[in-house]
């Protein structure tokens, strides 16, 4: 679908100098690479979307049973199975063109050097907006450790992705560490454009009788609605931080969810797992929020950004 | 592929834990033997998920039903779901079961089907069942259940009407031959072959059923040379290819790497049996 669409301007935002239609964004994980929603919505109506994580190479993913479904979420274990970088600048960038909405590469790797290395081919992509780093992947080279867990190791990737790349750097922040915002500091300290948050949260499910976990992979990302409170909390906290522009994440699967997350201090928000049992939800959440701004009388979803009100003890 | 809400004809009990859901669409859903629609209670909180469930009869172009087994909380808030009520919909989806088969000799005669249906499986193969009869192909039914009261459950009732040659089996012997359907595909495969003017290579295996079920009737295939399509399943979070969760491992030359898995919503769900790597579960059974 294609055509033009009126967009409502109290809804534009701007993100690291990039113009978004509305602050609504398909989540990296959930929206494959655009194109699987074109026949069921109109991918001009909403503000972008993040593709799925993108490597150097093409990742095959883990062994099945990868998803396994929990009370108001879900795990998954996909093991980031991708086309690779080159197909989907070769293959999908091409097919997007048509489409009026921020395209933003989500990238990761194994190592710094496959980072640089995923951002390398994609600088040569016409048609990307912005990249998102995931960086909730373990480092190989130092024996596992998840680089989004430690923020040296966060900062240096972001610096030398900073330096890399020829696109606004939003980073995704993993929200399994201590503290969240110490975190945001070091990775907007090392050069990053903006923050997303936040990525799934590790978790785990046991079947009784084999008693063995329900995913190959043993844990597994926890998204839904089932997380978004602690994701609106750390949004909160982020925004306090740090004065980079946010996109918030996690759970949103209304215009309520989404707004939650603007008043925590979001410009954007992502949404993900909705998109799997709604998959019109993006575009209603943008009508929503017009229908919100005429209700509250509010000049536009800016001056809703950050604007919790703080007189509780 | 259409996303709607649909609204509930009815939502009739076969047998206990066995229902069929009757929607109808303010749009018209070209839904082939073999697809699936992904469905959910309209505005139920949980499970969040939608579940997929084969299509398993088209009345009209307004109308699908759906065969199924109350397994967990999905199903079983689909059972609560009353007449007039309303279920989200995305359908149809996957591809569907090949009827024609132009490779094979152009004479009548030496076109054979065999249709292998296991529980609920059954749900996928009706519409194949009639789709077979009205090509004028040969064919046999294999339909295995645990017990008398399950095949009831999972259509037996249906596939009888069809006219076809039915042979029944369940686990606990309370109807048709005790065992599992296998035993009675593997001899009517003997016996085919035996006949000397049939080869194993001139039928067209069938199968959806549990994955053990599939994995030998893949083997006794094999054994016979006779081509073999399954339908397969798998826990999904969308259906339509986005969340990759849903994959199966498939045959490539070397060991588990890029192109390894494949789409069960999207790839498939009916694959080519031989290119299943069976050792390797989709799902926990």
């Amino acid at each position: 679908m294609t055509g033009t669409v009126n967009h409502d301007p109290r809804l534009a935002v701007e993100i690291a100098g990039i113009h978004f239609n509305n602050p609504v964004i398909g989540a990296s994980g959930t929206f494959g690479y655009g194109l699987e929603f074109a026949e069921l919505i109109d991918l001009n109506r909403i503000g972008g979307f993040s593709t799925k994580g993108l490597s150097s190479r093409p990742l095959a993913g883990t062994p099945p049973p990868r998803i396994v479904e929990t009370h108001g979420g879900m795990l998954n274990a996909i093991g980031l199975q991708n086309i690779g970088a080159r197909a989907f600048v070769e293959e999908k960038l091409p097919l997007l063109e048509r489409y009026d909405t921020r395209i933003i590469a989500n990238v990761f790797g194994y190592s710094d050097e496959d980072y640089i290395e995923a951002i390398t081919i994609l600088n040569d992509g016409a048609g990307i907006d912005a990249y998102e780093l995931n960086i909730s992947c373990p480092n190989v080279k130092e024996g596992g450790i998840v680089i989004g867990n430690s923020p040296a190791a966060a900062a240096r990737l972001t610096e030398r992705a900073r330096r890399a790349s020829t696109r606004p750097l939003i980073v995704k922040l993993s929200p399994n560490v201590t503290d969240i915002a110490q975190l945001a500091r070091a990775i907007v300290g090392a050069g990053a454009d903006s923050l997303s948050l936040i990525n799934t949260l590790v978790g785990m499910s046991i079947d009784i009788y084999t008693r063995r976990s329900r995913l190959n992979y043993g844990t597994g990302g926890l998204s839904g609605p089932a997380i978004r409170p602690i994701a609106v909390r750390m949004v909160h906290e982020v925004a306090c931080a740090v004065d980079v522009p946010l996109i918030g994440i996690g759970g949103i699967a209304s215009v309520m969810d989404a707004l939650e997350f603007i008043i925590a201090g979001a410009t954007a928000i992502q949404i993900g797992t909705a998109n799997y049992y709604d998959p019109r939800v993006t575009v209603k959440v943008v009508d929503g929020l017009s229908e919100y701004l005429d209700r509250t009388d509010s000049p536009n979803i800016g001056s809703l950004t950050g604007s919790i009100i703080k007189d509780q003890p | 592929m259409i996303e709607t809400v649909a609204t509930v004809e009815s939502n009739l009990e076969i047998t206990p834990g066995y229902r069929l859901l009757t929607l109808n669409f303010d749009e018209e859903v070209e839904a082939r033997a073999g697809q699936f629609a992904m469905l959910r209670a309209r505005a139920s909180f949980e499970p969040l998920l939608r579940r997929a469930l084969a299509v398993y009869r088209v009345a009209g172009k307004r109308q699908l039903s759906f065969l199924y087994q109350i397994l967990g909380r999905g199903t079983e808030q689909l059972s609560f779901v009353e007449r007039g009520g309303e279920v989200e919909a995305l359908v149809p989806l996957g591809n569907s079961w090949p009827v024609e088969m132009p490779e094979r000799s152009s004479v009548e005669a030496s076109r054979r089907a065999i249709v292998v249906a296991g529980g609920i499986g059954s749900a996928s193969v009706l519409m194949l069942c009639e789709e077979l009869a009205r090509a004028r192909i040969d064919t046999q039914i294999f339909f295995g259940a645990a017990s008398g009261r399950v095949a009831s459950g999972c259509g037996l009732e249906d596939f009888r009407a069809l006219g076809l040659p039915l042979t029944i089996t369940t686990d606990d012997g309370s109807l048709g031959e005790r065992g599992f359907v296998t035993a009675p595909l593997e001899r009517h495969l003997r016996d085919e072959v035996s006949k000397k003017s049939l080869r194993g290579a001139d039928s067209t295996i069938y199968a959806c059923g549990p994955w053990p079920m599939m994995a030998r009737v893949n083997e006794i295939a094999a054994r016979f040379d006779a081509r073999c399509l399954v339908s397969l399943e798998a826990p999904m979070g969308c259906g339509f290819g986005v969340c990759v969760g849903c994959v199966v491992a498939v045959k490539t030359d070397g060991p588990l790497g890029y192109a390894s898995y494949r789409r069960v919503c999207t790839d498939g769900t009916i694959f080519s049996a031989d290119t299943i790597r069976w050792e390797v579960n989709a799902m926990s059974h």
